[in-house]
């Protein structure tokens, strides 16, 4: 789904290097890194607001910087680190937000829309909150409603920036979970940025490791162990 | 606002009957009665459905658009574009520009300009807070280029200037009602397709392009729209401040939305009915004391943001 041939991504100066890869759908893949190396940068990337220095990504066999604005929208959803809530936003209208691609001019929800918009409160299990304003939501339940609205918006790759961050160890369990079934049942491609190694793991997603030395992305093997990708990705022992 | 309308109407010195008004309109009767109803009544209120409508969507655009609370046409300068403009125009001398159409065009070039100037700094801005605070810098600049102006010239202009800035609804003719009528109403259609983009703008610019949105074609559209509504209410009533500002956190916290499908027309009724209401006080008063609107908005307007600041604070 997402393709990478000797791809160097950065914003003016090349900032990490991605020999070959292919990133499938159907699978949740955690971007473990030290800070500031470069995962939001590579997640922006994808999304195709940053030109790779050189190479290409490549989005279903498009290149993802040449896509046109509609077109991504219905491809890829990118939601930000950080997402506070804002009053008097119900959740619902929230998550009707990412029916905006696929709405007309006036943006009126049709029959479609609305049942895709309860589908993606109860994949994500907070159909009881779709009256509740988005800025008086736990931290635990927002994450959850900014997963339903990239879920509305019914493209098949889904990049999180730091969904984790903020929650407790049972929320970002249960969030890492809820993902890797919507992965596999709703054969979604999400990518992710994330420090929460153990976690992931734990739950059995593939890992996309940053080498600090290397300044290089790449899959960790299936059964690698927990100290060696630390040592990779951060430089101790 | 139907009621308000009516009482509105009503209000004033004089009493005239409903079928005074209807001949007045329909027959055009020519009794003293029939004059005012027809050249002062009716062009007076519906100039206040205009213009607290108008500058409500206004204020209720700028707030999403630079996702705060406290922008507006007037905080963000834009309205100062439109006086210094029209200081321009009553106390430069120049004969061209002293004319009526002078003024009215002069506060509406003005507004643009203004809002073009915001428009320019927001593509290099990115925090909404800085914005803010050029547009309070432009203000004071802007105050500071009229006060010189003002020292300079005649007592006569200094005076007509002082009137403009107060703000009034009453001089607006029977016959500009059709310049401001033509230009709003089909405005408000347009305004029917930024109920869209404005929504997802609630959730940031990045974002809001994300959902596939054009992001500088609504940015564009947004702060054209805002100038027009400024720009030409301020040409025909002066600088009134607040309405922008007030009615459209207070219409969040009525409706307690944030959809804009219901947010633009509660804007356009409550803004409305805000300046209706205080026509009508000032209508009532005018027997002990002259108020000018502006007066009124800012005496209400004020304690109304205090507090909406207060109750975010919590």
């Amino acid at each position: 789904m997402i393709g990478f041939k000797d791809t160097t991504i950065g914003y003016t100066s090349p900032l990490l290097e991605i020999d070959n890869m292919c990133l499938e759908i159907g699978n949740v893949y955690v971007l473990i890194g030290k800070n500031g190396i470069g995962k939001s940068t590579f997640l922006r990337s994808i999304n195709g607001e940053i030109n790779p220095i050189q190479g290409e990504i490549q989005i279903g066999g498009q290149i993802s910087n040449k896509l046109s604005n509609s077109i991504r929208a219905k491809t890829l959803s990118f939601t930000a680190a950080g997402f506070k809530g804002i009053p008097f936003l119900s959740t619902f209208d929230y998550v009707a937000l990412g029916r905006t691609p696929h709405t007309g001019l006036l943006g009126r929800l049709n029959e479609v829309d609305k049942e895709q918009i309860q589908r993606s409160l109860e994949i994500t299990g907070i159909s009881h909150l779709t009256q509740r304003y988005t800025d008086q939501l736990s931290d635990g339940e927002r994450q959850l409603a900014t997963i339903a609205k990239s879920l509305a918006q019914q493209t098949p790759i889904i990049l999180l920036d730091e969904p984790s961050a903020f929650l407790d160890y049972l929320n970002k369990r249960t969030l890492m979970q809820t993902l890797k079934r919507i992965a596999t049942e709703e054969n979604k491609c999400i990518v992710l940025s994330s420090h929460d190694l153990d976690i992931c793991l734990e739950v059995g997603t593939p890992i996309l490791l940053i080498d600090q030395r290397l300044k290089r992305i790449h899959i960790a093997e299936e059964n690698a162990s927990k100290a060696s990708v630390i040592q990779q990705a951060f430089g101790i022992e | 606002m139907l009621g308000l309308s009516i009482w509105h109407l009503n209000a004033g010195q004089l009493g005239i009957g409903v079928g005074e008004f209807w001949t007045a309109i329909l027959d055009g009767g020519n009794s003293t009665k029939e004059i005012i109803a027809r050249e002062f009544r009716i062009p007076r209120m519906i100039t206040a459905l205009i213009a607290g409508g108008g500058l409500a969507v206004a204020g209720m655009i700028m707030q999403t658009l630079f996702n705060n609370p406290l922008a507006g046409p007037y905080v963000l300068g834009i309205s100062s574009g439109s006086s210094l403009f029209v200081a321009l125009c009553t106390m430069t001398g120049i004969p061209l520009l002293q004319s009526n159409l002078g003024v009215v065009g002069g506060a509406f070039i003005g507004a643009l300009v203004f809002g073009g100037i915001i428009l320019f700094f927001s593509f290099f801005i990115r925090s909404s807070v800085s914005l803010l605070l050029v547009g309070l810098m432009l203000g004071s600049f802007t105050g500071s280029l009229i006060n010189i102006l003002e020292a300079t010239s005649a007592a006569s202009e200094l005076k007509s200037f002082a009137m403009w800035t107060m703000g009034s609804l009453q001089n607006v003719q029977f016959s500009d009602l059709t310049i401001l009528l033509s230009i709003y109403l089909p405005s408000l259609f347009l305004l029917v397709l930024l109920v869209k983009p404005l929504n997802a703008l609630l959730l940031g610019e990045q974002e809001a392009q994300q959902l596939g949105l054009n992001i500088k074609i609504v940015r564009i559209s947004c702060i054209a729209v805002t100038a027009l509504f400024t720009g030409l209410i301020t040409a025909f009533c002066g600088p009134i401040a607040f309405v922008g500002l007030a009615v459209p956190n207070v219409s969040r916290l009525i409706f307690r939305t944030q959809n804009h499908r219901i947010l633009l027309p509660a804007n356009l009724l409550i803004g409305a009915s805000f300046i209706l209401f205080g026509d009508i006080l000032i209508q009532l008063l005018e027997r002990t004391v002259i108020l000018p609107i502006n007066v009124f908005t800012s005496l209400l307007g004020a304690p109304i943001v205090i507090f909406i600041i207060l109750k975010r604070m919590k």
